[in-house]
């Protein structure tokens, strides 16, 4: 498998006026291959979402280096797309002109982002509901929006900042099961962040268990779990087998620093 | 059946207007019937509504609207040309808020009613005068409303266009425009009530036409009904202005529709 992410001994230090620095990442180092699907948990304020930023292009790590495919992240790109935990929908804009939107920072043509948009919101199960405003839908259809939005640049790399953490439980077991889809047909490379232990174990290839304060990696652990999977597989003494495993590691953590 | 459904159908509408109707209606039959009427003092519907079509017809009626719109109309222009550039500016640079924050909000805390005979000593009794006075008055709701309005803008919607890609003039007209929209048709609907304040206070001082001038020569010679004309028109004058402006805001920000927008 090609090396797509690779982040080598990543370090940031927030440094607020008046108050404590905090170390969000120390010694990060992790390689993501091409098309692979990985899950990040760990316990709140670990820098699993500052992990995301830095790859996204948004913040400059203090060390270290962040890469993809073999080039050093400088800023936002076009090959990096994030569908974000509260949707981050931009409430003024219909459904079709928020999926339009990386198209035409992009600057690509009317017609053509248009077309695209319409594929994706068709994809995503949103036909009919082009002029909508995000307002009018259900938290599951903003982030079928969110989805689409981020596939519409055709991204190499999807990001995920508990994507689905806003859902009730049942669309959210069905946004897995169309996540699987859209990944399974897309090939794209997945960073996923989850405080769902199930949740990673479920999609994912590995599942990334850090620690906090200083935020590191703590294991990682590789999910054999034959693909495609479904919900019944959910049931398989397997999986539960699978997710106490991630339980054990990631229980030290939540339990040492209360 | 039909009067039913029309009724359901516009219940709003009627119950409103059946309010008026009933104020008028007891007002008339009071000073008819039971409270004699002395002019000097008090005046009831009919006699204004007879007021009313003298002055439309033959009296100074549109003259005066004519006169007063037009400084309103600088005064309140002005306000909106130099207000939103000026809030915009303070809500994007930190220094610019620091330093006018603090004189801008003394300024809007008095009430600058009190400068008004000072501004008729400096401009004049004329446009001038008055058209500063409701421009000083308008323009505070535009800074602070758009100074409010841009720093409301969300920062996730911020990393949003930033992460695919957006320069920063992408933002200001991706997110910071569209999120100051609603402050400045709040502080629209504000500025239209002190800029009529500002309109009639100038013309209450000194000058020599006008509805508050109007207003004020008809109550100092005790000709009430002409009087009552003149606020009547100036009320309706108010809720047309902010009529418009709901109508305004819903046409530019149809998003909002889902929120009670008073």
């Amino acid at each position: 498998m090609t090396t797509c992410i690779q982040a080598k001994n990543v370090g940031l230090t927030f440094r607020p006026k008046n108050r404590e620095p905090v170390t969000a990442l120390n010694d990060f180092s992790l390689e993501v291959g091409q098309g692979e699907f990985v899950s990040i948990v760990g316990p709140s304020g670990c820098g699993k979402s500052t992990f995301l930023n830095i790859l996204l292009g948004l913040i400059k790590p203090d060390t270290g280096l962040m890469q993809l495919n073999g080039a050093r992240i400088t800023g936002p790109g076009q090959d990096r797309a994030m569908v974000f935990q509260e949707f981050g929908l931009l409430p003024w804009r219909t459904v079709l002109a928020n999926v339009e939107l990386g198209l035409e920072l992009k600057g690509v043509e009317f017609s053509i982002r248009r077309h695209r948009a319409t594929e994706l919101i068709n994809m995503a199960g949103l036909a009919g509901f082009e002029n909508h405003y995000p307002h009018e839908l259900s938290g599951g259809m903003k982030q079928r929006v969110g989805l689409a939005r981020a596939l519409a640049t055709d991204p190499e790399v999807l990001l995920m900042d508990e994507p689905f953490a806003a859902l009730d439980a049942q669309t959210r077991d069905l946004m897995q099961a169309e996540l699987l889809q859209v990944w399974d047909r897309t090939k794209k490379t997945v960073i996923f962040v989850t405080h769902s232990i199930e949740e990673a174990a479920y999609l994912s290839d590995r599942v990334v268990i850090m620690s906090a304060r200083p935020g590191r990696i703590k294991q990682i652990i590789k999910v054999q779990l034959p693909r495609p999977r479904d919900y019944e597989m959910r049931l398989s003494p397997e999986f539960n087998d699978l997710k106490s495993r991630i339980w054990d590691v990631l229980k030290e953590e939540l339990i040492d620093k209360k | 059946m039909k009067v039913k459904e029309y009724y359901e159908e516009h219940q709003r509408a009627l119950l409103g207007l059946s309010s008026f109707i009933f104020l008028a209606a007891a007002w008339e039959l009071l000073l008819t019937y039971v409270v004699p009427l002395n002019p000097f003092f008090f005046t009831k519907p009919s006699l204004i509504a007879i007021a009313f079509k003298e002055q439309a017809l033959g009296g100074n009626l549109w003259h005066n609207l004519a006169i007063s719109s037009r400084a309103f109309i600088w005064g309140f222009s002005f306000s909106v040309v130099i207000g939103i550039p000026l809030g915009a500016v303070m809500g994007w640079r930190r220094r610019v808020e620091y330093a006018l924050d603090p004189f801008l909000t003394a300024l809007y805390a008095s009430p600058l009613v009190a400068i008004a005979p000072l501004l008729i000593v400096v401009f004049g009794v004329g446009l001038l005068g008055k058209a500063v006075l409701v421009f000083l008055l308008a323009v505070f709701p535009f800074i602070f409303n758009t100074f409010a309005g841009v720093k409301s803008a969300d920062p996730l919607l911020i990393n949003v266009v930033r992460s695919f890609g957006g320069k920063e003039r992408d933002l200001y007209l991706k997110v910071i425009l569209p999120s100051t929209l609603p402050y400045i048709a709040a502080g629209t609907r504000l500025a239209i009530g002190r800029g009529l304040v500002g309109i009639i206070v100038g013309e209450f001082y000194a000058a020599s036409e006008g509805i508050g001038f109007a207003i004020s020569q008809a109550g100092d010679t005790y000709r009430l009904p002409e009087m009552f004309v003149g606020i009547i028109v100036l009320s309706l004058v108010a809720v047309l202005l902010t009529e418009v402006m709901r109508k305004l805001e819903i046409t530019l920000a149809p998003w909002r529709a889902g929120e009670e927008i008073r």
